[in-house]
């Protein structure tokens, strides 16, 4: 028993000291991130990807890798001008079809041609019913997709549809061109998690909820990429990728938390990459329930918040207010400057709310949102400042994304934080939003007037005749305020300081950069 | 009846004995069948509030861009359409035979008990590594404090003990990664190293993690184990043992340290369940792949077969760790067997 006794304390403080002490060894022996072929690009902010087949994928992080693993027909230039990818040319009929001639030489990574009919298979499978593909609207437009030849095929599309091109890019699309043997070999769950893509880096594992490991192509047909791995670890905390990078565990992040933003421009270290981004924030009401099936209530809660507080509370200053339903990114369709019902006003607002049928505290409105960062941030600085202005009794309401996104696509809410991001078509932005039949109208606003004009401007395939219609369609429906624009922010990539090459792209993009990469 | 009968007092020994067996027997298997019936009843109560929770799997796996049909293939897909009685007996019935089944939202389609093979080690290494960073800390500040007790020694280790108690695990996190990574650059800020792959470098990357979990429950072993010495020490048995002219020493660690050990080993065993509750939040700042994530996720994207599985073995710890501590009590203290 003596000996026990003793023996168990100083071995526990003989332990104490040798980890001690092992910790101390490991430090010398890893030394910092250096440079080389290998890169550490992190996705942050997320820590979940399902698959990576597009026609199944739907969350950005999946996006993020597809876009290194696969090309599609088309692609997004440096510029944001859509440029051949896979194919090497197209031409867009006037009855919306369009014909397509393939690049000769590509391979897929299981060292198969790219040929007619895997674009075929990779298109048509999104309209599978069977799949029922969350990117199935992208392409509901293609009716079939004919093959003349081993690299020349035509696109039938039941008529003009002005996002197509758009939609057969390699974005956030799901049109990317994928094996068909391949597929049909590892079977729909098999092919998940073993894509097999013509684009610059294979997938070569795959950790749940860790990250992702890609090699380099080497047949790839622009050439073999430079860095021959890249690791995409998930840190779904965006804090940890910042501290992750500032402690040389990583060489890039996907985002940065905008409370971070004006430490990190400031820090020599690092490098931050941002940009107005391709988003909108908005507050989704709901039209059918008191008080927002009134229009004056509606338009009075627009003019009871200054949009420019927001942006500087809510995001750091990482972000422009939002006086329409485009981001300005998207140039000739966004309408620059204020109007009269989204400009802070109190005394209009007052006037406003006097011409509606309710009292401003007369129905209770829950305005919810979720976790502890800025989405709840947002809410919270809206409730405030109408509460306020209109003396109304609003409230906000915290739950987690996928509560909040339920109750809003079920009816089951007053008004809630809400926005899209990375669409690209301005069709994306209203087509769905603000159409009777849109499956993400989900205040369930019905105009019939801005119906025709959507319908008409999807049908249009001269740029500037469907500008003019967008104008058109956002004039009268902001009128209504079906929904109450925000602000929309800035996109942000944190790099180490001797990483060079990535170029960001305003729809946030990611993958597509590994290979222009360079750690110096 | 038979102990209030005279006559078979001669031969009582040998039944008393047996009686005495029986009663362990009996007092295992009522363990086993309340943790059988806590594990039953842990389920149900994941399983509806889940139920009862507005969001779906369907979801989070088709995003934003989900059409309604798109949900409603999903679900009938995995069978969420069915009623919920019938879900949870179709999933006990599985669950039985070791078939957690395979995820929904967080890694679509891969059964969970491969997941989970390579996350409930990571998890366990994190747990064992922080309690015996706790106990090692304790040992030090508690000892220390007890036998210094009033002096400024004391009053230091007892504030460092109340510092380690009020601070956030989260909070704590980042301030050793601030200190610790990214001022001194002694340890990675971000991380995962497997210890079946490197040990070393294991226990180098797991050491912030590990200490953030730890403080607090070294806080609370420290002022457990302070409290317990100081009352032991006042004991008559100790006054005896001093009068007898053993040394201090001597008379510490034998008379005292030792029969403090049950209280304090009780409180070891009570507060590894919070070793759970702080994994879950650590792991997620330093981006480690254990339980703690897994089953964060699990929730966020409605993924009730990994919630499931992860609540049932989270739960089986707990109850094993409550009866090994039991087991552990006993046998430092043969009294309490009897």
């Amino acid at each position: 028993m003596k000996s026990m006794t003793t023996l168990s304390r100083r071995s526990l403080m003989a332990g104490t000291g040798a980890l001690f002490g092992l910790a101390g060894l490991g430090i010398s022996s890893r030394a910092a991130l250096a440079q080389g072929t290998a890169l550490r690009a992190a996705i942050t902010g997320y820590g979940v990807l399902n698959t990576l087949d597009p026609a199944r994928a739907s969350l950005v992080p999946e996006f993020y890798v597809i876009w290194a693993i696969y090309n599609g027909l088309l692609k997004f230039d440096d510029q944001m001008q859509i440029v051949p990818d896979l194919a090497e040319s197209y031409e867009l009929r006037d009855n919306g079809s369009i014909e397509v001639r393939l690049r000769e030489g590509v391979t897929f990574h299981d060292g198969s041609p790219l040929t007619s009919e895997d674009v075929k298979f990779s298109l048509e499978r999104l309209l599978d019913e069977e799949l029922a593909s969350p990117n199935a609207s992208k392409v509901a437009v293609v009716d079939h997709v004919e093959v003349i030849d081993e690299l020349n095929l035509v696109i039938h599309a039941t008529g003009p549809f002005a996002p197509l091109l758009t939609f057969l890019t390699n974005a956030r699309t799901g049109t990317q061109i994928l094996s068909k043997s391949a597929y049909e070999q590892l079977g729909p769950d098999g092919y998940s998690r073993n894509p097999v893509g013509t684009g610059p880096y294979k997938l070569t594992s795959w950790d749940t909820g860790t990250g992702l490991k890609l090699e380099a192509f080497e047949d790839y047909f622009e050439g073999a990429p430079a860095l021959k791995t890249v690791e995409v670890p998930l840190i779904v905390e965006e804090a940890s990728g910042v501290t992750a990078l500032l402690g040389g565990q990583i060489h890039m992040t996907s985002t940065i938390p905008t409370s971070d933003v004006p430490d990190l421009m400031n820090n020599g270290n690092v490098q931050v990459l941002r940009q107005p981004g391709l988003n909108v924030r908005f507050i989704s009401i709901n039209l059918q329930k008191p008080p927002f099936d009134d229009v004056h209530f509606r338009r009075a809660v627009s003019m009871a918040f200054q949009r420019e507080a927001m942006v500087q509370t809510v995001l750091f200053g990482e972000g422009a207010p939002l006086h329409g339903f485009f981001p300005p990114l998207l140039g000739d369709y966004y309408t620059p400057g204020e109007n009269s019902v989204t400009s802070f006003d109190p005394e209009a607002a007052k006037a406003e709310l006097a011409r509606s049928r309710y009292a401003a505290d007369e129905h209770p409105v829950e305005v919810i949102t979720w976790g502890g960062g800025w989405w709840k941030r947002y809410a919270e600085i809206f409730v405030a400042q109408v509460n306020q202005v209109l003396g109304t009794r609003f409230t906000v309401g915290v739950t987690d994304s996928n509560a909040a996104f339920a109750r809003q696509t079920t009816g089951d809410f007053v008004a809630g934080v809400w926005g899209w991001l990375g669409f690209i078509d301005p069709d994306e932005y209203v087509g769905d939003i603000l159409h009777t039949d849109g499956w993400r109208n989900m205040g369930k606003y019905s105009n019939p007037e801005v119906d025709a004009l959507l319908e008409q401007a999807r049908a249009e395939l001269d740029p500037q005749k469907r500008a003019a219609l967008y104008h058109e369609v956002e004039a009268k429906a902001i009128e209504d305020m079906p929904v109450i624009p925000c602000f929309t922010s800035n996109i942000h990539n944190l790099l180490a300081a001797n990483v060079q090459g990535f170029t960001q792209k305003p729809y946030a993009n990611f993958g597509d950069q590994f290979m222009k990469v360079s750690i110096g | 009846m038979s102990q209030s009968d005279p006559v078979s007092g001669g031969s009582r020994s040998l039944p008393a004995r047996e009686r005495a067996g029986y009663r362990r027997l009996m007092l295992l298997g009522g363990k086993l069948l309340s943790a059988l019936v806590l594990l039953l009843v842990g389920s149900l109560v994941v399983f509806l509030t889940i139920q009862a929770a507005p969001g779906s799997a369907a979801l989070s796996v088709l995003g934003e861009q989900a059409t309604p049909e798109a949900v409603a293939a999903f679900e009938r897909r995995h069978g969420l359409d069915q009623p919920v009685l019938v879900q949870y007996l179709a999933w006990l019935g599985n669950a039985l035979r070791g078939d957690f089944g395979v995820s929904l939202s967080i890694a679509s389609g891969q059964q969970i008990s491969s997941l989970m093979a390579s996350k409930l080690p990571t998890t366990l290494f994190l747990g064992a590594y922080a309690l015996v960073l706790a106990i090692a800390i304790s040992l030090v500040l508690g000892i220390y404090a007890a036998r210094h007790r009033g002096k400024t020694g004391d009053t230091v280790a007892t504030s460092i003990s109340v510092l380690g108690i009020s601070m956030p695990d989260f909070w704590l996190s980042y301030v050793l990664i601030f200190f610790f990574g990214l001022s001194l650059g002694w340890f990675p800020t971000y991380g995962y190293v497997s210890p079946f792959v490197d040990l070393p470098g294991a226990l180098h990357a797991g050491f912030l993690p590990a200490l953030a979990i730890a403080a607090p429950m070294a806080a609370v072993f420290s002022r457990t184990l302070r409290a317990v010495l100081l009352e032991t020490m006042t004991r008559p048995y100790v006054t005896a043992a001093r009068s007898f002219g053993l040394k201090p020493r001597f008379v510490f660690v034998h008379f005292i340290f030792r029969n403090a050990l049950i209280p304090y080993l009780t409180i070891i065993g009570l507060q590894i369940r919070y070793i759970l509750g702080g994994v879950v939040v650590v792991e997620r700042i330093f981006g480690i792949p254990g339980m703690g994530s897994f089953m964060v996720d699990g929730a966020f994207l409605r993924d009730l077969p990994v919630l499931l599985a992860c609540t049932v073995t989270f739960l089986a710890i707990v109850v094993l760790v409550n009866t090994l501590t039991d087991a552990l009590c006993s046998f430092l203290d043969p009294r309490r067997s009897r």
